[in-house]
Protein backbone atom coordinates (compact mmCIF):
# COMPACT_ATOMS: atom_id res chain seq x y z
CA UNK A 1 0.00 0.00 0.00
CA UNK A 2 1.07 3.49 -1.21
CA UNK A 3 -0.23 5.91 1.25
CA UNK A 4 1.84 9.08 -0.79
CA UNK A 5 5.53 9.58 -2.35
CA UNK A 6 7.50 12.54 -0.55
CA UNK A 7 9.93 11.90 -3.79
CA UNK A 8 6.81 13.58 -5.59
CA UNK A 9 5.57 15.67 -3.35
CA UNK A 10 5.85 19.60 -4.23
CA UNK A 11 9.48 21.03 -3.64
CA UNK A 12 8.42 23.10 -0.54
CA UNK A 13 6.54 20.27 1.16
CA UNK A 14 10.32 18.25 0.96
CA UNK A 15 11.80 21.10 2.24
CA UNK A 16 9.32 21.45 5.24
CA UNK A 17 10.01 18.00 6.00
CA UNK A 18 14.08 18.42 5.91
CA UNK A 19 14.14 21.60 7.78
CA UNK A 20 11.24 19.95 10.48
CA UNK A 21 14.16 16.46 10.66
CA UNK A 22 17.27 19.29 10.96
CA UNK A 23 15.71 21.62 13.65
CA UNK A 24 14.86 18.70 15.38
CA UNK A 25 17.89 17.22 15.26
CA UNK A 26 19.63 20.59 16.38
CA UNK A 27 16.67 19.85 19.28
CA UNK A 28 17.83 16.67 19.50
CA UNK A 29 21.56 17.53 20.38
CA UNK A 30 20.73 20.15 23.44
CA UNK A 31 18.31 17.65 24.62
CA UNK A 32 20.89 14.77 24.64
CA UNK A 33 23.94 18.04 26.51
CA UNK A 34 20.32 18.57 29.19
CA UNK A 35 20.19 14.80 29.87
CA UNK A 36 24.03 14.39 30.12
CA UNK A 37 24.11 17.36 32.71
CA UNK A 38 21.14 16.73 34.57
CA UNK A 39 20.53 13.21 34.49
CA UNK A 40 23.98 11.67 33.26
CA UNK A 41 24.18 8.57 30.86
CA UNK A 42 24.93 5.66 33.17
CA UNK A 43 22.72 3.50 34.65
CA UNK A 44 24.28 4.31 38.22
CA UNK A 45 23.61 8.12 37.57
CA UNK A 46 20.30 7.90 35.85
CA UNK A 47 19.34 5.85 38.86
CA UNK A 48 20.70 8.61 41.25
CA UNK A 49 18.71 11.04 39.74
CA UNK A 50 15.00 8.99 39.64
CA UNK A 51 15.21 6.33 42.61
CA UNK A 52 14.08 7.93 45.53
CA UNK A 53 16.34 8.47 48.25
CA UNK A 54 16.05 5.92 51.51
CA UNK A 55 14.15 8.19 54.60
CA UNK A 56 16.38 8.50 57.43
CA UNK A 57 14.39 5.75 59.69
CA UNK A 58 15.16 7.79 63.37
CA UNK A 59 14.82 4.50 65.32
CA UNK A 60 17.44 3.22 63.83
CA UNK A 61 19.92 6.13 64.84
CA UNK A 62 22.97 5.30 67.22
CA UNK A 63 22.14 7.19 70.89
CA UNK A 64 24.92 9.76 70.70
CA UNK A 65 26.11 11.67 67.73
CA UNK A 66 29.69 10.74 66.13
CA UNK A 67 31.37 12.02 64.10
CA UNK A 68 34.79 11.74 61.62
CA UNK A 69 37.20 14.11 60.24
CA UNK A 70 39.57 13.51 57.26
CA UNK A 71 41.05 16.12 55.23
CA UNK A 72 38.97 17.27 52.06
CA UNK A 73 40.52 18.10 48.60
CA UNK A 74 38.26 21.31 47.78
CA UNK A 75 38.53 20.56 43.78
CA UNK A 76 36.12 17.20 44.91
CA UNK A 77 33.66 18.65 46.56
CA UNK A 78 30.90 16.94 45.10
CA UNK A 79 28.47 19.70 43.77
CA UNK A 80 25.16 19.23 44.01
CA UNK A 81 23.10 16.18 42.38
CA UNK A 82 19.86 17.08 40.57
CA UNK A 83 17.12 14.75 41.34
CA UNK A 84 13.64 14.69 40.26
CA UNK A 85 11.17 13.83 42.60
CA UNK A 86 7.13 13.09 42.41
CA UNK A 87 6.24 16.33 41.59
CA UNK A 88 8.74 17.43 39.34
CA UNK A 89 8.69 13.94 37.40
CA UNK A 90 4.59 14.50 36.74
CA UNK A 91 5.41 17.75 35.53
CA UNK A 92 8.36 16.52 32.96
CA UNK A 93 5.78 13.81 32.07
CA UNK A 94 2.98 15.59 31.19
CA UNK A 95 5.13 17.91 28.63
CA UNK A 96 7.04 15.36 27.32
CA UNK A 97 5.15 12.68 26.23
CA UNK A 98 2.67 15.38 24.78
CA UNK A 99 5.87 16.58 22.62
CA UNK A 100 7.16 13.11 22.07
CA UNK A 101 3.48 11.89 20.65
CA UNK A 102 3.23 15.24 18.06
CA UNK A 103 7.30 14.77 16.77
CA UNK A 104 6.07 10.85 16.47
CA UNK A 105 2.94 11.95 14.86
CA UNK A 106 4.93 14.49 12.61
CA UNK A 107 7.56 11.39 11.67
CA UNK A 108 4.57 9.31 11.01
CA UNK A 109 3.78 11.33 8.37
CA UNK A 110 7.06 11.44 6.70
CA UNK A 111 7.29 8.07 7.09
CA UNK A 112 4.61 7.19 5.35
CA UNK A 113 5.62 8.46 2.15
CA UNK A 114 8.83 7.64 2.13
CA UNK A 115 7.61 4.34 -0.04
CA UNK A 116 9.40 2.13 2.64
CA UNK A 117 8.92 -1.93 3.22
CA UNK A 118 5.58 -2.06 5.92
CA UNK A 119 7.74 -4.04 8.05
CA UNK A 120 10.20 -1.14 7.99
CA UNK A 121 7.35 1.82 7.74
CA UNK A 122 5.61 0.15 10.96
CA UNK A 123 8.77 -0.41 12.66
CA UNK A 124 9.42 2.83 12.50
CA UNK A 125 6.26 4.50 13.52
CA UNK A 126 5.94 2.35 16.37
CA UNK A 127 9.50 2.93 17.19
CA UNK A 128 8.80 6.67 17.34
CA UNK A 129 5.95 6.34 19.47
CA UNK A 130 7.27 3.77 21.39
CA UNK A 131 10.27 4.84 22.59
CA UNK A 132 9.51 7.82 24.39
CA UNK A 133 6.69 6.77 25.73
CA UNK A 134 9.66 3.37 27.16
CA UNK A 135 12.05 6.85 28.32
CA UNK A 136 9.05 7.73 31.37
CA UNK A 137 7.60 4.35 32.13
CA UNK A 138 11.35 3.28 32.96
CA UNK A 139 11.77 6.96 34.86
CA UNK A 140 8.61 6.15 36.72
CA UNK A 141 9.55 2.70 37.19
CA UNK A 142 12.95 3.87 38.91
CA UNK A 143 10.55 6.02 41.18
CA UNK A 144 8.57 2.99 42.16
CA UNK A 145 11.81 1.90 43.50
CA UNK A 146 12.64 -0.35 40.51
CA UNK A 147 16.18 1.12 39.93
CA UNK A 148 16.71 -1.71 37.05
CA UNK A 149 14.82 -0.09 35.07
CA UNK A 150 17.42 2.51 34.27
CA UNK A 151 18.52 0.93 31.22
CA UNK A 152 14.83 1.01 29.83
CA UNK A 153 15.06 4.91 30.24
CA UNK A 154 18.53 4.80 28.56
CA UNK A 155 17.79 2.69 25.36
CA UNK A 156 14.53 4.62 25.17
CA UNK A 157 16.81 7.56 24.52
CA UNK A 158 19.34 6.20 22.49
CA UNK A 159 15.89 4.13 20.60
CA UNK A 160 14.31 7.51 20.08
CA UNK A 161 18.10 9.22 18.39
CA UNK A 162 18.20 6.01 16.04
CA UNK A 163 14.36 6.50 14.48
CA UNK A 164 15.46 9.94 13.99
CA UNK A 165 18.32 8.86 11.88
CA UNK A 166 17.11 5.88 9.91
CA UNK A 167 13.83 8.84 9.09
CA UNK A 168 16.64 11.80 8.48
CA UNK A 169 18.02 9.16 5.81
CA UNK A 170 15.31 8.04 4.72
CA UNK A 171 14.12 11.53 3.76
CA UNK A 172 17.35 12.38 2.34
CA UNK A 173 17.40 9.38 0.22
CA UNK A 174 14.07 10.49 -0.81
CA UNK A 175 14.27 13.85 -1.43
CA UNK A 176 17.67 14.16 -3.70
CA UNK A 177 17.01 13.56 -7.03
CA UNK A 178 17.96 10.08 -8.03
CA UNK A 179 20.63 11.34 -11.03
CA UNK A 180 22.67 12.72 -8.14
CA UNK A 181 22.66 9.65 -6.47
CA UNK B 1 -17.89 29.56 24.79
CA UNK B 2 -15.87 32.44 25.59
CA UNK B 3 -15.38 31.23 29.29
CA UNK B 4 -14.70 27.76 28.48
CA UNK B 5 -11.99 28.94 26.65
CA UNK B 6 -11.28 31.51 29.88
CA UNK B 7 -11.14 28.31 31.93
CA UNK B 8 -9.54 26.04 29.30
CA UNK B 9 -6.52 28.64 29.59
CA UNK B 10 -6.65 29.45 33.11
CA UNK B 11 -6.40 25.60 34.66
CA UNK B 12 -3.27 24.81 33.21
CA UNK B 13 -2.13 28.07 34.85
CA UNK B 14 -3.41 27.40 37.64
CA UNK B 15 -1.55 24.12 37.39
CA UNK B 16 1.22 25.47 36.66
CA UNK B 17 1.64 27.46 39.38
CA UNK B 18 1.68 25.22 41.87
CA UNK B 19 4.56 23.04 40.25
CA UNK B 20 7.79 22.86 41.90
CA UNK B 21 10.50 24.14 39.53
CA UNK B 22 14.01 22.54 39.08
CA UNK B 23 16.15 23.54 41.77
CA UNK B 24 19.38 25.94 40.48
CA UNK B 25 22.75 26.84 42.00
CA UNK B 26 23.49 30.46 43.01
CA UNK B 27 26.79 29.37 44.42
CA UNK B 28 29.13 26.35 44.33
CA UNK B 29 30.12 24.79 47.98
CA UNK B 30 33.59 24.63 46.67
CA UNK B 31 33.75 28.28 45.63
CA UNK B 32 32.06 29.40 48.88
CA UNK B 33 33.79 27.27 50.78
CA UNK B 34 37.28 28.82 49.31
CA UNK B 35 35.83 32.09 49.31
CA UNK B 36 34.64 32.67 53.31
CA UNK B 37 37.81 31.35 54.38
CA UNK B 38 40.37 33.19 52.76
CA UNK B 39 43.17 32.66 55.02
CA UNK B 40 42.62 28.29 54.82
CA UNK B 41 45.53 26.74 53.57
CA UNK B 42 43.97 23.15 54.49
CA UNK B 43 41.15 21.71 54.41
CA UNK B 44 38.69 19.00 56.28
CA UNK B 45 35.59 17.80 56.04
CA UNK B 46 33.87 16.81 59.29
CA UNK B 47 30.56 14.58 58.58
CA UNK B 48 28.74 14.41 62.02
CA UNK B 49 25.65 11.94 61.97
CA UNK B 50 23.19 12.34 64.49
CA UNK B 51 22.08 10.62 67.40
CA UNK B 52 18.73 10.28 68.73
CA UNK B 53 20.02 12.56 71.66
CA UNK B 54 20.99 15.35 69.97
CA UNK B 55 18.29 15.06 67.35
CA UNK B 56 15.71 15.51 70.14
CA UNK B 57 17.78 18.55 71.60
CA UNK B 58 17.36 20.08 68.08
CA UNK B 59 13.91 18.92 67.87
CA UNK B 60 12.93 21.27 70.95
CA UNK B 61 14.23 23.82 68.65
CA UNK B 62 12.99 24.11 65.46
CA UNK B 63 11.24 21.96 62.79
CA UNK B 64 13.94 19.46 61.52
CA UNK B 65 13.74 16.19 59.92
CA UNK B 66 16.91 14.93 58.84
CA UNK B 67 16.95 14.07 55.13
CA UNK B 68 20.36 12.63 55.51
CA UNK B 69 21.52 11.59 58.93
CA UNK B 70 25.06 13.44 58.05
CA UNK B 71 25.75 17.00 58.63
CA UNK B 72 28.64 18.00 56.88
CA UNK B 73 31.04 20.61 58.17
CA UNK B 74 33.76 22.22 56.09
CA UNK B 75 36.54 23.06 58.08
CA UNK B 76 39.36 25.51 57.06
CA UNK B 77 43.13 25.65 59.19
CA UNK B 78 45.40 28.17 58.35
CA UNK B 79 49.31 27.96 57.85
CA UNK B 80 50.02 27.24 61.17
CA UNK B 81 47.25 24.82 62.03
CA UNK B 82 44.90 27.58 63.55
CA UNK B 83 41.34 27.20 62.63
CA UNK B 84 40.16 30.01 59.61
CA UNK B 85 36.65 29.12 60.07
CA UNK B 86 33.74 26.25 59.38
CA UNK B 87 31.17 26.32 56.67
CA UNK B 88 28.06 24.25 56.25
CA UNK B 89 24.65 24.64 54.20
CA UNK B 90 21.82 24.22 55.95
CA UNK B 91 18.50 23.81 53.82
CA UNK B 92 15.18 24.08 54.20
CA UNK B 93 12.33 22.67 52.03
CA UNK B 94 9.11 24.75 51.03
CA UNK B 95 6.48 24.32 48.95
CA UNK B 96 8.00 25.92 46.09
CA UNK B 97 11.45 23.93 46.55
CA UNK B 98 14.43 24.16 48.59
CA UNK B 99 16.46 26.86 49.62
CA UNK B 100 20.51 26.40 50.83
CA UNK B 101 22.10 28.84 52.92
CA UNK B 102 26.00 28.54 53.16
CA UNK B 103 26.83 30.00 56.40
CA UNK B 104 30.37 30.85 57.46
CA UNK B 105 31.37 30.82 61.08
CA UNK B 106 34.51 32.38 62.94
CA UNK B 107 36.49 29.52 65.26
CA UNK B 108 34.19 31.25 67.91
CA UNK B 109 30.87 30.38 66.35
CA UNK B 110 29.93 34.02 64.90
CA UNK B 111 28.63 33.88 61.71
CA UNK B 112 30.82 35.58 59.41
CA UNK B 113 28.91 34.92 55.92
CA UNK B 114 25.87 33.96 55.01
CA UNK B 115 24.98 33.23 51.28
CA UNK B 116 21.85 31.87 49.20
CA UNK B 117 23.72 28.75 47.25
CA UNK B 118 20.72 27.46 46.01
CA UNK B 119 16.83 27.90 45.36
CA UNK B 120 14.77 26.93 42.38
CA UNK B 121 13.79 28.44 38.99
CA UNK B 122 10.38 29.89 40.63
CA UNK B 123 12.13 31.24 43.74
CA UNK B 124 15.48 32.78 42.59
CA UNK B 125 13.56 36.01 41.45
CA UNK B 126 12.15 36.34 45.16
CA UNK B 127 15.05 35.28 46.96
CA UNK B 128 17.59 38.25 44.96
CA UNK B 129 14.70 41.01 45.87
CA UNK B 130 15.18 39.31 49.46
CA UNK B 131 18.89 39.57 49.62
CA UNK B 132 18.72 43.34 47.98
CA UNK B 133 17.60 44.21 51.06
CA UNK B 134 20.79 43.28 52.89
CA UNK B 135 19.39 40.74 54.72
CA UNK B 136 22.29 38.48 54.42
CA UNK B 137 24.96 40.90 55.79
CA UNK B 138 22.68 41.56 58.77
CA UNK B 139 22.97 38.02 60.03
CA UNK B 140 27.26 38.85 60.34
CA UNK B 141 28.33 38.99 64.20
CA UNK B 142 25.00 37.17 65.28
CA UNK B 143 25.14 33.73 67.19
CA UNK B 144 23.46 30.79 68.57
CA UNK B 145 20.88 32.17 70.88
CA UNK B 146 20.70 35.71 69.33
CA UNK B 147 17.43 37.27 67.80
CA UNK B 148 17.50 36.39 63.77
CA UNK B 149 14.15 39.01 63.76
CA UNK B 150 16.82 41.91 64.43
CA UNK B 151 18.21 40.95 60.80
CA UNK B 152 14.65 40.51 59.03
CA UNK B 153 12.89 43.73 60.82
CA UNK B 154 15.35 45.38 58.33
CA UNK B 155 13.26 43.82 55.37
CA UNK B 156 10.30 46.31 54.62
CA UNK B 157 7.35 43.70 53.56
CA UNK B 158 5.11 46.46 52.00
CA UNK B 159 8.31 47.73 49.85
CA UNK B 160 8.94 44.06 48.17
CA UNK B 161 6.83 41.16 46.59
CA UNK B 162 4.90 39.39 49.19
CA UNK B 163 6.62 36.10 47.86
CA UNK B 164 9.75 37.74 47.94
CA UNK B 165 9.67 38.62 51.95
CA UNK B 166 8.50 35.42 52.61
CA UNK B 167 11.86 33.92 50.51
CA UNK B 168 13.04 36.49 53.43
CA UNK B 169 11.35 34.49 55.74
CA UNK B 170 12.42 31.47 54.88
CA UNK B 171 16.29 32.59 54.53
CA UNK B 172 16.16 33.81 58.23
CA UNK B 173 14.55 30.10 59.05
CA UNK B 174 17.95 28.52 57.43
CA UNK B 175 20.05 30.69 58.88
CA UNK B 176 18.30 29.73 62.36
CA UNK B 177 18.39 25.78 61.71
CA UNK B 178 22.38 26.54 60.79
CA UNK B 179 22.52 28.40 63.74
CA UNK B 180 20.97 25.38 65.65
CA UNK B 181 22.41 22.83 64.15
CA UNK B 182 25.94 24.04 64.37
CA UNK B 183 25.87 24.72 68.59
CA UNK B 184 24.51 20.72 68.90
CA UNK B 185 26.55 19.00 66.28
CA UNK B 186 29.67 20.87 65.95
CA UNK B 187 31.77 20.37 69.32
CA UNK B 188 35.48 20.52 69.60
Amino acid sequence: MTLYHLREMHRSVKLAALLFLLVLGYAYVFAFLMVKTWAGLTPAEVQATYVPAAATDTMAMPEHSTSAVQPLDLSRVPEMKHTVDTALLIQDSHIHIMIYAIVAALLSLIILGLGWPGWLRDGAIVGAFGFGALDFAGQWLMKAGLPGFAWLTILSGWGMALVYVIVLLGTIRAIVPSQVR
Amino acid sequence: MRSRLLWALAVPALLAAHHPTPTVVLVKQADLIRRTLPGATQFFLRDVTIGKADLGRIQEQIDFTPDDPNVKFYLGKRADGQPAGTVFFPQVNTAHGPLEVGLTMTPDGVIASAVVTKATVETKPWVEEAVATGLLERFRGMRYGDSLETALSGVAPDRMARMSYYEAEVITTAVHHGLVLYHELFRD
